[in-house]
């Protein structure tokens, strides 16, 4: 008989961490939206802003002083990216930008262990990564304080980002640059500024999403790894639905921990590193659009 | 009322009046194809003015110089008097000049409400943060927007597809939600790249109603280009004629329609 | 203003004690810009008042006659509240009427105030205005394009209200003096009615008759003040305008107006009306609608959905009812017809009626299946409309009710209904003839419909007593019967049967172009148009299917089985109240459709395989086709 209360634990946990997937996943829908380019530096840019974040403290900033500093810094990082690597490549095919990315991924990671060292790093937020009383003595189920706040600020920032780009200005300049530019320019939306703006957003998202894992595993070269746990959420929800990839986040996160925890032992453990990407493939065969990306549809 | 009674009738409520855009001199070229070689002619404010000419006779480049797509080799465009050099579609746009497309170009993910809302981008001025933050300037353009997108959407009666993608309608409808979103800038001068291109007849008089609507309504000047000349007849104040990238033609509908160069362009006459 | 100490006898009394009463409630909804805007009780009240202090400015007098021509609007009702408190009789026309139909109306009633909604009626009217000499003054609504308009007669509503809010003030003491000076007694309204033969002929109704007929309604179905219903038929019809004017008057309950047909559905949903009035065309229509939306579905939706709309129809019918069939039912209603509920916008109908023609049973019971409390009503525009209703927890669908309240009944030896009733109307306008043919001298009025009173009580329609008739071998024949049960298969909106003095059946079909070509669509067969698609061998066949179908149930009933159809033709175009075929309500004229298809009438019992008629565009070729008899050499060999 299979205990409830510990499926329900290993189901938060799994939600929890899906939370953050989606996050992360967001960091490339943005880009993906907007300019077609899959942004395989995204990863890199995780790592890189977390590790400025812990550097700046380590300079002896205070908390409260670094955030903003790295957040200009990720502002500008992102509005360069876009100003430097991808403006130049305008109307180039869709693998060139790709390579262009793979590029950059390599330079921002240089650039980052150069600046800061390759040592791995502790970053405390000031909570700690221990089970919450109240949920423990009522319900026997162990659920991290840091995971839940982790988890509450992804799905606060996920739900911000998701409303800023829906029925708003800025959200109907991205979806028109995204969908035909000579009809966005004819009504005056500037294609260079939706860009900067998103890759600027893009920056921000990777500083938050690398403090939180950050925060969990410790600031480590590793975290550039994260970028490939969004690639199966990003199969699942659609390259270019915000709500597709805050499910699949989710979907991905409760499938792992659920699988490593009820399936894993048949099969001598370690489920949660392929799992996620066994669905992934699943999805491409039954519904290769994502759970609610646009249908392909190419007129005759 | 007819609708040449219409136009002709001292009753219009905004009166043909003074150029408001004047081309001169215009040549544009790729490489060494010549696309549009020494055009001049000139827009009146409130006019419907015509671009006509067989396929391939340079309308659309015409009508992409004066949107700022191309900018011309030779030859100065002038708006209200004032001369514009090396401009771009944003600034055409800035400068009040909408436009549509001859093959469709709306934002195919989007609903009709939200193509045309895009529409009205450049009549809100609120920053990203202020959008960001949801501060009161940026909810008020918001607010005052969705207003007058309404009252667009009523004007060209399409209240039955507001929520709908406009991946979804029939061919006719998506060119009247393109009207729209340009109307939703409240321009100056409309553009119409062949607006009434691959319609029925009857898809036809209701652009051509619309046209007119809008015109008589808002005073929007009007500058469409058509390749078939007998609808626009109807509708237009003065026509310009191109062929070959050349003007062969400029006047009334009926000053056009007895030109012999035009007739000889439109019947193929070799040169 | 307040009505002091007067009865509440006329429409302007009765909305000055809302006003009073519930003020601030809503009177009026409208969507429009894609909002729904409110008209509170009060705000109409006050409207009304400037309008009529405007209008009478205008020269408007007591008894004089006022058309209305629109779409339901605020302002559409707002005019008709400011005519009535000046004592003049409102004449609401059916705003898509031809040029000539209007004149005659506006002739007939030597209207001298018209309220259009728009340019396109303004268009129609200023066409008409040589030959109407009486007609002063026409306001117009919407401004868009009437800019070129220099007519001395017109003045915009905007223009005229801003004048009229002026003149409220001053005139306050002869407004409330104007609503206080009328009586119950006096006319409200001239509805013409469509009638299905001859011109129109103008019903005079009083103020009393209406408030009593609706006083009745709203008891029998416990109406209140938080009801919410929709206008969306056309004002011109009496049914519209109990629903959207005469009820809420008494009630006070609101009325609200979708912002165009197109998005009537839409509109629904979002107001989810509580009172609901339809005719059987606009429940065929979403008939139609349903049955498609359930054919695209999937296997295990569908198959739920036909065994619950089985085990329903034998709930509804009475017969025992098993276990089974009431978990079906069950689980058909939570997870099919809820959802289908709320796409037809009917989750918060508490009474639905059917009116304006007979129901085919079937198609009364499909929406009482579904869950919506839809009853059948029986009255006609000289009686007040309740002349019997169905009640709630005693509906059979093959009757249409007890007697409304008030209503006596009496039945000619040709079983034709007579009815006798507080909502009887004054007169036929200016025609004391036809008045005195129509209504003998005891009050009794001749509706032409066949009927007969059941032992349960309940009234059963048969059909227009002229319609009724026989085929050679003697059955009885009523077109109408037949009509309905093929207007039940979606593929077909109209049908015209035919029999009377023949020696079998046959029928004109005319195709539901949505349904038939959304059909054609998913099997690839392509067609340019409505004649195209009419023609195809494979819509023939779909169509032939159907009739089958109704056959094998005709041959069910012994009385019927004769009525079978035998022969049939597709029309190539639609049946449309434009070409006079229809009335504006949708009946058939039947006299008119005989004339008009007598070709191909005679080429269904010549026996011909194909008939030439002569179109717009020179000839066209119109199939007729045998349908399956069911049972038919039984019934030769046992006759």
């Amino acid at each position: 008989m299979l205990d409830f209360w510990f499926f329900l634990e290993v189901l938060v946990g799994g939600l929890l961490s899906g939370t953050m997937y989606a996050l992360v996943a967001l960091g490339f829908v943005l880009i993906y939206k907007a300019s077609s380019v899959f942004n395989f530096a995204q990863g890199a840019m995780v790592f890189f802003a977390v590790l400025s974040f812990v550097g700046f403290m380590e300079l002896g900033l205070p908390f409260w002083a670094a955030l903003p500093v790295t957040v200009g810094l990720m502002i500008l990082v992102g509005m360069g990216t876009e100003r430097f690597v991808l403006r130049p490549l305008v109307n180039q095919s869709e693998d060139t930008l790709l390579m262009a990315t793979i590029g950059l991924a390599f330079v921002i990671e240089g650039v980052a262990q150069l600046a800061w060292g390759v040592d791995v790093r502790r970053l405390d937020l000031g909570i700690r990564d221990e089970p919450i009383n109240w949920v423990m003595d009522k319900t026997g189920m162990l659920v991290s304080q840091l995971d839940v706040t982790a988890a509450a600020v992804a799905g606060i920032m996920v739900a911000a980002l998701a409303l800023l780009f829906s029925h708003t200005k800025v959200g109907r300049g991205l979806r028109a640059v995204a969908d035909d530019h000579a009809a966005a320019l004819s009504i005056g939306i500037p294609l260079k500024h939706i860009w900067m703006l998103v890759w600027a957003t893009a920056g921000v998202v990777a500083l938050v999403a690398g403090m939180l894992w950050g925060a969990r595993s410790g600031v480590q070269f590793a975290l550039v790894w994260v970028a490939l746990k969004a690639l199966p959420v990003l199969i699942i929800g659609g390259f270019t639905s915000v709500p597709g990839v805050i499910l699949a986040g989710l979907i991905v996160g409760a499938v792992e921990k659920l699988g490593e925890v009820f399936i894993g032992p048949f099969f001598g453990g370690g489920i949660e590193g392929w799992a996620p990407y066994m669905l992934a493939v699943l999805f491409l065969l039954i519904r290769p659009e994502g759970l609610f990306g646009e249908k392909i549809i190419r007129r005759v | 009322m007819n609708i040449s009674a219409i136009l002709q009738s001292s009753q219009r409520a905004f009166p043909v009046g003074a150029p408001i855009l004047e081309l001169d001199s215009i040549s544009l070229r790729f490489g060494g194809v010549k696309a549009l070689t020494n055009i001049s002619f000139n827009v009146l404010e409130h006019e419907v003015r015509a671009i006509i000419g067989p396929n391939g006779a340079g309308k659309s480049s015409m009508l992409n110089v004066i949107n700022g797509v191309y900018v011309p080799q030779e030859g100065s465009i002038t708006l209200r008097g004032e001369r514009l050099a090396g401009m771009k579609p944003t600034d055409a746009a800035k400068l009040g000049i909408a436009r549509t497309f001859q093959n469709i170009a709306l934002f195919k993910g989007m609903s009709v409400l939200d193509n045309i809302m895009a529409g009205r981008n450049l009549r809100m001025h609120a920053s990203f943060l202020e959008v960001a933050l949801q501060l009161p300037r940026a909810r008020r353009e918001e607010a005052e927007s969705r207003e007058a997108v309404e009252e667009i959407i009523e004007f060209l009666e399409i209240e039955h597809i507001r929520k709908t993608p406009v991946s979804r309608l029939p061919y006719g409808l998506q060119k009247r939600v393109e009207l729209g979103r340009a109307l939703a800038a409240e321009p100056k001068i409309l553009l119409l790249d062949e607006p009434m291109a691959g319609m029925n007849i009857e898809e036809k008089q209701d652009m051509c109603r619309f046209i007119l609507d809008v015109n008589d309504h808002y005073g929007t000047t009007i500058v469409l280009i058509e390749h078939d000349m007998g609808v626009v007849m109807d509708i237009s104040d003065r026509v310009v004629v191109l062929d070959y990238g050349k003007k062969i033609g400029d006047g009334t509908p009926e000053e056009v329609r007895s030109d012999q160069n035009v007739i000889d362009a439109y019947l193929g006459v070799p040169h | 203003m307040t009505t002091g100490n007067l009865s509440l006898d006329t429409f302007p009394k009765l909305l000055m004690h809302h006003s009073g009463e519930r003020g601030e409630r809503p009177a009026i909804r409208e969507k429009s810009r894609g909002i729904w805007r409110t008209v509170t009780w009060r705000e109409l009240a006050e409207e009304a008042a400037a309008l009529a202090a405007a209008a009478s400015a205008r020269g408007l007098q007591r008894g004089a006659h006022v058309a209305l021509l629109g779409d339901n609007r605020p302002r559409l009702y707002a005019a008709m509240c400011a005519a009535q408190w000046l004592g003049a009789i409102v004449v609401p026309l059916y705003q898509d009427a031809t040029a000539d139909e209007i004149a005659s109306s506006i002739e007939s009633a030597k209207v001298t105030h018209v309220f259009a909604e728009n340019q396109e009626q303004v268009d129609k009217l200023l066409e008409i205005l040589p030959r109407c000499p009486t007609v002063r003054c026409i306001v117009y609504d919407k401004d868009r394009g009437m800019r070129h308009y220099k007519q001395p007669e017109l003045v915009s509503y905007a223009s005229l209200l801003q004048q009229g809010r002026q003149l409220a003030a001053e005139k306050r003491d002869f407004l409330q003096a104007e609503a206080a000076r009328g009586t119950g007694q006096d006319s409200a309204f001239v509805f013409f009615t469509s009638g299905t033969t001859g011109p129109a002929k103008g019903v005079v109704l009083t103020h009393a008759s209406l408030i009593d007929r609706a006083r009745v309604a709203a008891a029998t179905e416990s109406l209140k003040d938080t009801d919410v219903a929709m206008a969306y038929l056309p004002p011109g019809w009496i049914g519209q305008n109990l629903f959207s004017y005469v009820q809420p008057m008494v009630v006070g309950y609101c009325v609200c107006c979708p912002e165009s047909s197109e998005t009537m559905l839409a509109d629904m949903r979002e107001m989810g009306p509580t009172y609901f009035l339809a005719t059987p065309r606009v429940l065929e229509a979403l008939l139609t609608q349903v049955t498609m939306r359930m054919e695209d579905t999937g296997g295990f939706n569908q198959r739920l959905y036909r065994a619950g709309m089985a085990a329903a129809h034998r709930i509804d019918a009475g017969k025992t009812v098993s276990l089974s069939d009431r978990i079906t039912a069950a689980a058909c209603s939570l997870l099919i017809y809820g959802p289908l509920r709320d796409v037809l916008g009917m989750s918060n109908v508490r009474v639905a009626f059917t009116a304006g023609d007979a129901a085919a049973p079937a198609l009364v019971t499909f929406f009482r299946a579904l869950g919506i409390n839809l009853k059948q009503l029986y009255g006609s525009t000289e009686t007040g409309f309740f002349v019997a209703m169905q009640r709630d927890g005693q509906v059979k669908p093959d009757t249409v009710g007890p007697v409304a309240d008030g209503v006596e009944l009496k039945f000619t030896e040709q079983r034709e209904i007579l009815v006798r009733s507080p909502g009887m109307f004054k007169e036929y306008h200016r025609d004391p003839e036809t008045t005195a043919q129509a209504r003998n001298a005891d009050g009794w009025f001749h509706t032409g419909d066949a009927g007969y009173l059941g032992d349960d009580g309940h009234l059963r329609i048969i059909d227009r007593i002229k319609y009724v008739g026989a085929l050679n071998d003697g059955t009885a024949h009523s077109p109408k019967l037949l009509e309905n049960k093929l207007k039940f298969i979606p593929y077909i909106k109209e049908a015209v049967a035919f029999g009377d003095g023949r020696d079998m059946v046959c029928a004109l079909i005319d195709i539901d172009m949505a349904a038939v070509g959304r059909w054609a669509d998913k099997r690839s067969i392509s067609y340019t148009g409505h004649a195209d698609l009419a023609s195809q061998d494979e819509v023939y066949e779909l169509i032939a299917e159907g009739i089958a179908k109704v056959n094998a149930d005709l041959a069910q009933e012994p009385a019927l089985a004769k009525s079978q159809i035998h022969r049939f033709v597709i029309l190539h175009g639609e049946l449309s109240p434009d070409d006079g075929v229809l009335t504006r309500t949708g009946k058939l004229r039947r006299g008119v459709i005989a004339e008009r298809y007598r070709a191909l009438v005679d080429a269904m019992y010549g026996g011909a395989k194909e008939v030439r008629i002569d179109v717009e565009a020179g000839h066209a070729d119109i199939k007729v086709r045998d349908a399956e008899i069911i049972g038919h050499r039984q019934i030769r060999s046992a006759a």
